[in-house]
């Protein structure tokens, strides 16, 4: 579906939207005690999305995309994942049925697609890992601390630099924060560089045609609001998956655009659903993380993740530093390396011990979501 | 001496000027015709025979000899113009620049006294001593050294070197990085300042130069040749549904040389490494190795039919395709573990000896990238629509997931071996309770066959067939599925509870419970899709309208069980003797209620009773017997030569009982009241039959002969 179609949809959607959930409201109180414990289900799962992101939005600018956040972004979306686990158990009869059944096999197809994505972030951690060597290289050059910062030391980095550009170009077609350095680089070099695509390539687990961007997409796509008669006949469960999956898609978005991931893209149209409780910290976010995109310093940028443009911003500095430092060094520049090394490395730091969780964390929610599909497929599969 | 303090007040300018120098002897170098880059050593004596002799007299012979046949006959014809070309270039030198010591050798003696003197004079703390001229001489010869091999254009190859050569040329870097760390001690004294920028320098061209050819050589590696060593198959007896079914495993790990590289470059790994560690460049040696490797290991994975797909791929895919790559995957993860994992580690363990952290840091980080790319395919696997024909993939990769790890163990680090190991249980879990639901698959498609077209002939039934050969091949991994049936079907049980699974057959319900307490979960399992089975038979056995058929029905599925069963010592021994007898005998009331339902009415007509009536034969009665003897024995044989018992004992078993049966009895008969009729015609007209007639009659049912007749029975 184009964007443009379904923004329109969602837009025009909220005109007509409070009659449909009127439906479902006197459809649930008709239906007696029983189903109001069902809305009462539902209404508190959609309060849950609501306070876990709630927070999630309005932490200060120095925080959004850190690492942390983004740990706290995982935690929110199993959080959210395990209510609706309960949730699905709770009302499997019903959702093994059609209506029902149709959405809730639409939700696994896209908790496949998940997976691959969820794949992908471990890759993009295993390629800021690979940066980290080239940078321990950088700092062990520089640091004033184990040594006095000489002409080799200058080279030895400058040669770090390089071959550190070349994996951070890597992933990406277009040119990246380090195009321009690159062929900076090219004149500066006293000696014939020799790349041989050595540190080149790193093994992504999935094929190189395999895009974050298109898999984002395809999951986006099918991804519609549920209308009224779906409401009505499933009692209020379409609004459930609906939420689920928007939930999913949208942390998916943002796992892609902060992290380095084989093909990503942060501008993949998806709509947001207007009139929902939960839907003002989603617009918040959106909100932030695309400013955040557009600011000059992040547009080739690797990842969004705020580590990954600090390393960059770095890396950028002291490139520049390298490239265009005479010896002797002046007070002054000596002053900058210093403080570019101490930033590069302290941001290391946050890496290094932020990355393993991160890590586990991606581990633990392909774990949920996949046993949540095939926990809920095994059961209708039982005789 | 004073050059050396003009030197370290301009410390700037005096760089420049030595390195402008020496780009301008490279040049002059590059402009001679006959400039080779093999042949750097023949260049050293023309410019530099006072600048870099040979570290000894003895290796000039020897350089040259390795350095090329051309040139040894060169400088061995005439030795004489080559130094006197190198005298004069020295001249030349001398009036451009100041005076060059003639020998890296002495200078290199120098060094090492200066740096014993060092670390005494930093002893006494007092004021330290100038930096002799010497120093400086020898960053120049060293440099000049590092500039012969480290050419812009095309550097000299590591492996090119002869080994005096690479040894020297390590000896000085080596004596470079000694130099440097004995005078980072006076960092702080300002006229050291430039001195150690200077050493720092000439190491980090040295350090550039080596860590380019520790990649180049890590990269000149083949793949690891194990395709040899895994010859040794599974010990499973039958592939018959599924033929391409067996992956062979590789056999115990064989010594297997370090991954492709051969003992040369192997050694000059050895070297270089401990060349960059020494010389403090241990991580530029550390990610070379990492890279290096990773891509080996990578590139070893895809020749060796390791397609990366994404999850949601796997799911699109046929199952023919996916099958096949299963079957490569599952040959990749034990080659992993059996070959590529040890031989990583002895590699790793060689080129880093003195390194024992390193070489577990590098090991661990390699396998546990391949590992985890490894198991996103399983797990891809795992998430496929559920199918009866997958049980034994799965199976596979179950036992592939649960047999390497414990190898595995052994080869990496505990930390990531627990990692592992809850990858893998997990893994494991969610393909346990795949299969286990495949078999409740199996339950509901036996239940749910319930065509009302019978068989023709009584012949085995398409659904017996397939459940004994699908149970038969499952039954090979019969310890695997007694595991998966143990550790994982907890929750199935607690949902059969509460479902509905035995009111189908209370009595086995009884008798599970009875022996619940000896059987095995998959026991059980078993035990009920066998009765699954027999109820589903008995529901088919009622669709033919002949009672007989009926009974030939039932015995022919029965024996095809029973023959299965007895032909596979697995399920033999799950089923257990008891089940088999109780069986056998069931087999046996169908066989004696053949014998009644078709034997005992045709031998009904030869009863003697009312023939006899007051001593004498009532003739009427004895046409009328005989009449019909004979047309029901046609009616019998035209029907049940139409009969299908494909099962060879079974047709000779049957054929002997009846013959033993019917044919005394006739004889008997015959003996008894042939002699009633005059012979000739009316002999001929009632006496149809002579027993052997009888016997070779018999002797023709159940071959499945469709005679026309025939078709009008089912």
């Amino acid at each position: 579906m184009p964007s443009s179609d379904n923004q329109s949809s969602s837009m025009s959607f909220a005109s007509y939207r409070r009659p449909i959930l009127g439906i479902r409201n006197d459809q649930i109180h008709s239906m007696g005690a029983n189903h109001d414990s069902n809305a009462q289900e539902l209404d508190s799962f959609q309060r849950h999305v609501f306070a876990q992101f709630k927070d999630l939005s309005a932490v200060s600018p120095d925080e959004l995309l850190s690492i942390t956040w983004v740990q706290k972004l995982l935690d929110a979306f199993t959080s959210c994942q395990e209510e609706f686990k309960v949730i699905l158990s709770n009302n499997k009869d019903q959702l093994l049925k059609p209506p029902a059944d149709r959405l809730v096999s639409e939700f696994f197809d896209r908790a496949i697609k998940a997976l691959d994505i969820c794949n992908a972030s471990r890759d993009g951690i295993e390629k800021i890992r690979l940066w980290q060597k080239h940078l321990d290289i950088i700092i062990c050059a520089l640091d004033a601390r184990q040594r006095m910062i000489g002409e080799g030391q200058f080279r030895r980095a400058r040669k770090a630099l390089m071959d550190l550009a070349l994996v951070m170009l890597d992933e990406k077609d277009t040119g990246g924060v380090f195009s321009n350095r690159n062929r900076s680089f090219g004149r500066h070099k006293g000696k014939g560089h020799r790349s041989s695509g050595h540190s080149r390539s790193l093994s992504w687990s999935v094929s190189h045609s395999w895009s974050a961007s298109k898999q984002l997409q395809s999951i986006a796509n099918n991804l519609a609001l549920p209308r009224g008669n779906e409401l009505a006949a499933t009692n209020g469960l379409a609004m459930l998956v609906y939420t689920m999956s928007f939930v999913l898609m949208f942390i998916l978005w943002v796992l892609v655009a902060v992290i380095p991931c084989q093909d990503r893209s942060i501008q993949i149209p998806f709509a947001i659903p207007r009139q929902f409780s939960w839907s003002a910290p989603f617009f918040l976010l959106h909100g932030r993380i695309m400013d955040e995109s557009k600011k000059r310093e992040h547009r080739n940028s690797s990842g969004l993740l705020k580590e990954i443009c600090q390393i960059e911003k770095c890396v950028h500095q002291i490139t520049d530093l390298v490239d265009s430092a005479q010896f002797p060094l002046t007070e002054e520049q000596k002053e900058d390396v210093k403080e570019c090394v101490r930033e590069l490395s302290l941001v290391c730091e946050v890496c290094k011990s932020g990355l393993d969780p991160l890590e586990r964390q991606l581990r633990e929610v392909f774990r949920k979501i996949m046993s949540c599909r095939l926990e809920f497929l095994g059961k209708t599969t039982q005789p | 001496m004073d050059t050396g303090k003009e030197k370290s007040n301009i410390p700037e300018k005096s760089q420049s000027f030595v390195s402008r120098n020496n780009e301008k002897d490279e040049k002059k170098e590059g402009n001679q015709p006959d400039s080779d880059q093999n042949h750097p050593q023949n260049n050293e004596i023309t410019t530099a025979e006072a600048q870099e002799p040979p570290p000894d007299g003895a290796t000039e012979v020897e350089q040259d000899n390795v350095a090329g046949e051309a040139k040894q006959d060169n400088v061995a014809a005439d030795p004489e113009t080559e130094i006197k070309e190198g005298e004069e270039a020295t001249d030349l030198k001398n009036e451009e620049s100041s005076p060059l010591p003639p020998d890296l050798n002495k200078v290199s003696e120098e060094i090492d006294q200066y740096i014993s003197n060092l670390s005494s004079s930093k002893q006494d703390d007092s004021n330290p001593p100038d930096v002799p001229i010497f120093v400086e001489h020898f960053a120049v010869l060293v440099e000049a050294k590092i500039e012969d091999y480290d050419y812009s254009d095309s550097p000299v190859k590591w492996i090119q070197l002869s080994k005096e050569d690479s040894t020297s040329f390590l000896d000085s870097i080596n004596r470079v990085c000694r130099l440097s760390s004995a005078l980072s001690e006076f960092s702080s004294e300002y006229k050291y300042a430039y001195t150690i920028n200077r050493i720092d320098g000439v190491l980090q061209r040295a350090m550039s130069y080596i860590e380019e050819e520790f990649k180049s050589l890590l990269e000149d590696h083949k793949l690891s040749d194990f395709d040899h060593n895994n010859n040794h198959s599974k010990p499973r007896q039958s592939t018959s549904s599924n033929p391409n079914q067996d992956a062979p495993e590789p056999g115990p790990v064989e010594e297997t040389n370090s991954p492709g590289y051969v003992d040369e470059n192997l050694s000059n790994l050895i070297r270089l490494s401990t060349a960059m560690i020494l010389g403090g460049y241990e991580s530029e040696c550390r990610l070379a190795y990492f890279v290096a490797r990773r891509n080996a290991l990578d590139e070893s994975l895809h020749k060796h039919g390791f397609e990366k797909h994404s999850i949601d791929d796997v799911q699109k895919m046929q199952w023919e395709s996916l099958e096949r790559e299963i079957v490569a995957w599952l040959k990749i993860f034990r080659q992993c573990a059996a070959v590529h994992f040890p031989s990583e580690r002895k590699l790793s363990n060689a080129v880093f000896s003195d390194y024992p952290l390193i070489s577990e840091s590098m090991v661990s980080c390699l396998s546990r990238n391949m590992v985890i790319q490894l198991l996103t395919f399983s797990k891809a696997v795992a998430m496929t629509k559920r199918a009866a024909e997958k049980l034994f993939k799965f199976l596979d990769i179950y036992e592939v997931l649960r047999d390497v790890l414990p190898t595995m163990e052994s080869l990496l680090s505990e930390e990531i071996v627990d990692e592992l190991k809850t990858e893998t249980s997990l893994i494991r879990s969610w393909f346990a309770d795949s299969m286990i639901s495949i078999f409740g698959e199996l339950e509901n498609s036996i239940k749910a066959d319930s065509g009302k077209t019978p068989v023709p002939g009584g012949a085995v039934h398409p659904l017996t067939r397939y459940t004994m050969n699908y149970l038969k091949y499952a039954c090979e991994y019969k310890d695997t599925l007694e595991q998966v049936f143990r550790e994982h079907q907890k929750i199935d049980r607690v949902e059969s509870a509460t479902g509905s699974e035995f009111e189908y057959n209370p009595e086995a319900q009884a008798q599970n419970a009875n022996n619940e307490a000896k059987q095995s979960p998959f026991q059980l399992q078993m035990m009920k899709v066998m009765d699954l089975l027999d109820a589903n038979l008995e529901a088919k056995s009622k669709l033919y309208r002949d009672p007989s058929l009926s009974s030939i029905f039932m015995m022919n599925n029965g024996r095809y069980i029973l023959q299965k069963i007895k032909g596979s010592t697995e399920i033999n021994s799950l089923m257990g003797d008891t089940w088999y007898r109780k069986r056998s005998s069931d087999l046996r009331q169908y066989h004696k209620c053949y014998q009644r339902e078709t034997w005992g009415k045709l031998l009904n007509c030869l009863h003697p009773e009312g023939l006899n009536v007051n001593g004498k034969v009532v003739k009427p009665v004895l046409k009328d017997k005989f009449n019909s003897f004979n047309k029901m024995f046609d009616e019998i044989h035209k029907t049940q030569s139409s009969w299908v018992v494909s099962d060879e004992q079974l047709q000779s078993e049957l054929r002997v009982s009846i013959s033993n049966m019917v044919i005394p009895a006739y004889r008997s008969f015959l003996g008894r009241f042939s002699s009633v009729f005059t012979p000739g015609r009316q002999t001929e007209k009632y006496v149809k039959y002579q027993a052997e007639d009888i016997e070779t009659n018999i002797d023709e049912l159940f071959d499945g002969n469709a005679a026309p007749a025939g078709r009008r029975r089912v």
